[in-house]
């Protein structure tokens, strides 16, 4: 009965916090001043496009699939919050980038996955808003992901001579991982006797 | 031989399950050459889409493994067969079509139709698999809460706690599912959904299955295992539900989650050193002669998994002081491939060694070829997180620190990222080696 009355403290204590946490986050004074996804827009031909809009492209192409967007994704291709700062506002120049992609380093044309114009567009006002957003601070001043240009470094492969410069490494660790199977093991013998 | 005839129809979960765990690593494989060989390899399916079924593929097998080994303990905990077998079966069909239609269109309408793929990590499905998804996982909490109703017998408190997380594990998945305009309530949001699961609700089945399993192997007290279970959840779910707040520091939420996510986050190993503590205890303390040493080991190997994967591979970068600089890079990588298999791939491998040679009546089955499979599993997964790991410090140092570009980085990276490829070969065999030992010990008796 007490374990019981433990456990129900240790889930309604903490879950009722989440309440007022949650709207200190987001309805109040302290929430961080972070741009209203409505209001972020770019304007291609005549028309204007907004960042909520390009939410919803940039969902659908899954950029999420390689890149990260405030630091949350995966980590194939670099982190695209700050990446409308890199290319210095420069929206056609950004559109122009994803509809045709760098194959040779894994940036897919987006072309070739029957993005319009107008989705690429989109996609740009959303990363345009997204460089707005309050990270506190992240990432770091200084660090290439807040001040970098557009990376020009092309990309290299794996040689077999790169990997024989860390194989004493893999030798080393797996001697130690050897070690501990076989010691677990040899006690498992001694308990048996 | 088996009371329950129920529990008959599980075997399937778990034997889809492990296929599914290959069928993930297989994936995996392929994009790690992605890394090694960037540009230039032109693997058939592009990255992204690969990424997408490599989480949702692990969603589907976690799922299965734990609703399959929900349903083969139930009966015997609540004294009854479990209300609807048939559901059972259907279920079953139900989630595995799912999840074909979800890599369907993942291979194919990525891009194309945003209620089919929403490419958003984790939760990839697009809203036409949600509902089904949610739907097919509510009619689990039906006849699992329906059979506990009407139980027989005073409930244990392992099994509450494992159906209280297989129940809350369901329900978690709803916030993901709702639309934000803003980035940083989707984010939120979306992390109810990882965060919840991994370290909380998914953290309640692995205390309760561990619980469960250990009462069936050994001959330890039901009061001595259950001892600590309460404290154990009462910890978990302390520090993880407000833990959340390291995944609030860099999204555009108030800096006041710098301090409440990293103060409560930091406590999270506690309630997995605990675990792994009592488990060590229960385990001393036992004088049965332990026959199904595979699934002992499978045990342990969960229990440790938990505790340096989740516990210490977490802790080390939950600071906000040094997420600063490691958020978004290949350490996260590296915890995730220690934490998530590591602690749940066996705990359902653990499910599977108790209800396959149950169900095949093959209990004394051949022991070495498991133990093989699962030092060989341990030897390529660890390769894997400590190049990643090592990786992962370089490249904090190179691109967060010092400032190098992306890709400059990513160059200097290429040896680590073959020595993960190298690891993620080793770990397929012991993959490949398990699943033939399962399939083997169940072959012709289950289907
Ligand atoms: C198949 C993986 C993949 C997908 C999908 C993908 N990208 Fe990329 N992207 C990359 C890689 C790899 C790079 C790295 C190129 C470099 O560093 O020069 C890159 C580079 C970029 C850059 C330049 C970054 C910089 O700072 O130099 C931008 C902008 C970009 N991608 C935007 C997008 C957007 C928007 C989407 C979704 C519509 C997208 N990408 C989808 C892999 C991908
Ligand atoms: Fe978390």
């Amino acid at each position: 009965m007490n374990n019981v009355r433990l456990v129900l403290i240790g889930l309604l204590i903490p879950s009722l916090l989440m309440i007022p946490y949650s709207i200190i986050s987001f309805y109040t004074d302290f929430a961080n001043k972070n741009p209203e996804p409505a209001q972020v827009t770019v304007s291609f031909q005549g028309k204007v496009y907004n960042a909520i809009e390009g939410k919803r492209a940039f969902e659908q192409y899954q950029c999420m699939g390689c890149h990260s967007i405030v630091g949350n994704g995966a980590y194939f291709g670099p982190d695209l919050t700050n990446v409308y700062k890199r290319i210095k506002g420069n929206d056609a120049a950004l559109a122009a980038y994803l509809l045709s992609g760098v194959p040779a380093k894994g940036m897919p044309p987006m072309r070739e996955r029957e993005m319009s114009e107008e989705d690429a567009y989109r996609t740009v006002a959303f990363l345009k808003y997204a460089q707005m957003l309050d990270t506190n601070g992240w990432p770091n001043n200084g660090s290439w992901d807040r001040d970098g240009n557009i990376d020009g470094v092309p990309a290299k492969q794996i040689s077999p001579s790169g990997i024989w410069q860390i194989i004493l490494g893999i030798i080393f660790i797996n001697f130690l991982i050897f070690i501990v199977i076989m010691v677990y093991e040899s006690e498992k013998e001694e308990e048996h006797d | 031989m088996i009371e329950y005839p129920s529990i008959a129809r599980t075997g399937k979960y778990f034997v889809t399950a492990i296929l599914l765990f290959i069928f993930q690593m297989i994936l995996g494989l392929i994009m790690s050459f992605d890394f090694v060989l960037r540009g230039t390899s032109n693997t058939p399916v592009p990255f992204d889409i690969l990424k997408s079924l490599h989480l949702n593929v692990m969603v589907l097998w976690l799922l299965l493994g734990f609703i399959g080994g929900l349903y083969f303990l139930l009966p015997k905990e609540v004294g009854r067969d479990v209300k609807y077998p048939v559901l059972i079966d259907f279920q079953f069909w139900f989630l595995l079509l799912i999840g074909i239609g979800i890599i369907i269109s993942e291979l194919f309408f990525t891009g194309k139709n945003w209620w089919l793929v929403e490419g958003r990590e984790y939760v990839e499905a697009g809203r036409f698999w949600d509902i089904l998804l949610t739907l097919g996982l509510l009619s689990v909490v039906y006849n699992v809460g329906i059979t506990i109703h009407e139980r027989k017998r005073h409930m244990s408190s392992p099994m509450l706690v494992l159906a209280a997380g297989a129940v809350g594990s369901i329900l978690m998945y709803i916030p993901g599912e709702i639309w934000f305009n803003s980035i940083i309530a989707a984010e939120y949001f979306r992390w109810w959904v990882v965060h919840y699961w991994v370290e909380a609700t998914f953290e309640l089945i692995a205390a309760g299955a561990i619980a469960l399993i250990l009462l069936s192997i050994t001959d330890v007290r039901r009061e001595i295992i259950e001892k600590y279970l309460a404290i154990e959840v009462a910890l978990v779910l302390i520090t993880g539900i407000i833990g959340q707040g390291h995944h609030y520091y860099w999204i555009g939420t108030p800096g006041f989650w710098l301090f409440v996510g990293g103060l409560f986050s930091a406590l999270e190993p506690v309630p997995l050193f605990l675990m792994a503590w009592s488990a060590y205890k229960d385990l001393k303390e036992n004088k049965k002669p332990m026959q199904n040493k595979v699934a002992l080991y499978m045990i342990i190997g969960a229990t440790l998994g938990n505790l340096l994967g989740a516990g210490v591979w977490g802790f080390i970068h939950t600071l906000p002081q040094i997420n600063f600089f490691t958020h978004g890079t290949q350490i996260t990588a590296s915890h995730a491939h220690f934490a998530t298999p590591g602690t749940y791939l066996f705990l359902v491998l653990g499910f599977a060694y108790i209800a396959i040679p149950a169900l095949s009546d093959r209990t004394n089955f051949f022991q070495l070829r498991g133990k093989i499979g699962f030092w060989i599993l341990v030897i390529g997964f660890l390769n894997m997180i400590i190049a990643l790991l090592l990786a992962g410090i370089i490249q904090v140092q190179l691109q967060r620190i010092s400032g190098m570009s992306f890709m400059e980085v990513q160059n200097i990276l290429l040896p680590f990222y073959g020595w993960r490829t190298i690891g993620g070969v080793i770990a397929l065999m012991g993959g490949l080696v398990v699943t033939y030992d399962i399939i083997m010990i169940g072959r012709k008796k289950i289907v």
